[in-house]
């Protein structure tokens, strides 16, 4: 079996992705956990012209940098038809595999969250706190 | 706050986020754990080759699949992620984006939201590996080429359907896990032709009868084994009863062509090749003592070629039995390319193998990543019983 990994990308550059990667998980609160589409997880912001970042989520606050990566690492879409031969009622199943962007940078929390003593104000605002969205330290 | 101006942000609004501003990030309204989505790092080198759409993933589905690039071949592994990695696709992935409601209520928003569509749990990396090349000598093994099908199929571009055991480019690229380079290098180190479309072995026995024949014109017509005119010799091959293409082969396998003028091309047979030749057709039935097979091998070598027993490492092993020295056929190019077997199967021919025995049969092993001595150190033994003793190499 042979799959040709295609690219529309063309002689120009791919769509680029963007990565925000923090150590251990971020858990919402159980009323949500089956229902996650359209919530908020937390406020990235980039306080002054360097490259640092703090991403608030729930009561806590991680400070970061955007990194380059070493190698950059395509995102490939598999796509699988199946045909049904009506003669022989056998099953042949094609992959397809496709890319549709690229990573090059990550915004990287590599640090323990900071807790946040006052109640954020700007950033969180009801919808947010409805997430009460913890990062737990699981791997520091 | 300021506010982004990239509207409904995406992963633009977050790479390109301005100082002193901020942006939310949400899970996307199709966020789940979307397997379809694959993330492969590799080199920036093989960059273009991806957008030349140059890659393919080759594999049965029995196999681990490889990547290959026109000349290269790399193992595919997955790398775990204890981290959580946010995947944030540009706004616009048409993939993502059939709910447009969605994507207006964002644009609505006050604040620019980049949405997650995906947590990564890791993702694909690559190894150079050998290309897997070993089932290539099985497939056309097959079914060779032999003279019997020759008188059978006078027209041999007729090609007749379910033919079993033949094999086209196309089929060949579907079950080996090798790069375009590799499965083509190998091919011709397998001596393997196309006839009628299928890329073929041709049977020991029917090669040596048409070397043999070629000999023979050449004796006849006085022609110079250094420098045979193609046309004259395929046309007279032909007219002996042998196939265009097998005439033309006979060359290929046997010599090398020395110039290449407009008019004319013109070989030199390859002393090595015919001589190695002999040897085996010498050596097919089994062992034989040294003498005999001298006087034998001799007397079969062409006139003007020279015949020495170096040409002969990595395909005879000899042994001492009494006062008698013997030899018999060992060619390095019947044993298996992955190491582990080759070594296997090497000491379970030998214990013990001297260093100048064993190089001949490992050197063409080739491991990426791992040096001729670090083979050596992974599959052997070395022992050296004395300081100035040769080195004996046995299984570990």
């Amino acid at each position: 079996m042979q799959i040709r990994v295609k690219c529309k990308c063309g002689e120009g550059k791919c769509r680029e992705w963007a990565v925000v990667e923090l150590q251990g998980v971020v858990e919402a609160q159980p009323a949500f956990q089956d229902r996650l589409q359209n919530l908020e997880i937390g406020v990235l912001c980039r306080p002054s012209s360097q490259q640092v970042y703090t991403f608030k989520v729930g009561y806590h606050e991680l400070t970061g940098s955007k990194v380059a990566l070493k190698k950059p690492i395509l995102v490939l879409h598999k796509t699988k038809h199946t045909h049904t031969d009506v003669g022989t009622h056998t099953n042949s199943s094609n992959v397809e595999l496709q890319v549709i962007g690229i990573i090059r940078h990550r915004i990287l929390f590599k640090t323990r969250p900071k807790p946040l003593i006052s109640k954020p104000q700007l950033a969180v605002k009801e919808k947010a706190s409805a997430t009460g969205a913890v990062a737990s330290n699981q791997t520091a | 706050m300021e506010q982004t101006q990239s509207g409904n942000g995406g992963a633009e609004a977050v790479l390109n986020l301005e100082p002193s501003s901020s942006i939310s990030i949400a899970y996307h309204s199709l966020f789940g754990p979307h397997d379809d989505l694959i993330l492969l790092e590799l080199d920036e080198k093989l960059l273009p080759d991806i957008l030349q759409q140059r890659i393919t993933l080759r594999g049965q589905p029995d196999e681990d699949a490889v990547l290959c690039t026109g000349s290269k071949t790399y193992g595919i592994k997955f790398v775990g992620n204890s981290n959580s990695v946010f995947l944030i696709p540009p706004s616009d992935q048409t993939e993502f984006c059939e709910n447009s409601l969605d994507c207006k209520r964002k644009d609505d928003d006050q604040q620019g939201v980049a949405s997650v569509i995906k947590v990564a749990p890791g993702n694909m990396e690559l190894v150079e590996v050998a290309p897997r090349l070993d089932k290539l000598k099985l497939l056309l093994s097959e079914n060779p080429y032999t003279f019997q099908e020759d008188l059978e199929m006078e027209d041999l571009e007729v090609v007749e359907k379910g033919n079993t055991g033949l094999y086209k480019w196309d089929d060949l690229v579907e079950k080996v896990q090798a790069s375009d380079e590799e499965l083509r290098s190998e091919l011709q180190a397998l001596s393997a032709v196309e006839i009628g479309g299928y890329w073929r072995i041709v049977d020991v026995k029917y090669m040596d009868t048409i070397l043999r024949m070629l000999l023979h014109n050449s004796v006849i017509n006085d022609w110079s084994l250094d420098a045979l005119n193609e046309d004259e010799v395929v046309s007279m091959l032909e007219s002996d009863g042998y196939p265009h293409k097998l005439a033309h082969h006979c060359l290929h396998v046997y010599g090398n062509k020395v110039d290449e003028n407009l008019s004319r091309q013109v070989w030199k047979l390859d002393e090595r090749r015919v001589c190695v030749h002999f040897a085996r057709e010498i050596l097919k039935e089994g062992k034989k003592k040294m003498e005999s097979f001298m006087k034998e091998w001799m007397q079969k070598i062409p006139e003007g070629m020279q015949a020495s027993f170096d040409m002969l490492e990595g395909e005879v092993l000899t042994e001492r039995l009494g006062v008698e020295t013997w030899i018999r056929a060992f060619s390095v190019s019947s044993l298996p390319s992955s190491p582990a077997e080759r070594f296997s199967i090497l000491f379970r021919e030998r214990p013990k193998w001297e260093w100048k025995d064993l190089q001949p049969y490992i050197r063409d092993l080739s491991v990426p990543g791992l040096s001729s001595e670090g083979l050596l150190l992974k599959y052997t033994r070395r022992s050296q019983p004395t300081q100035d003793a040769e080195p004996v190499f046995s299984a570990r």
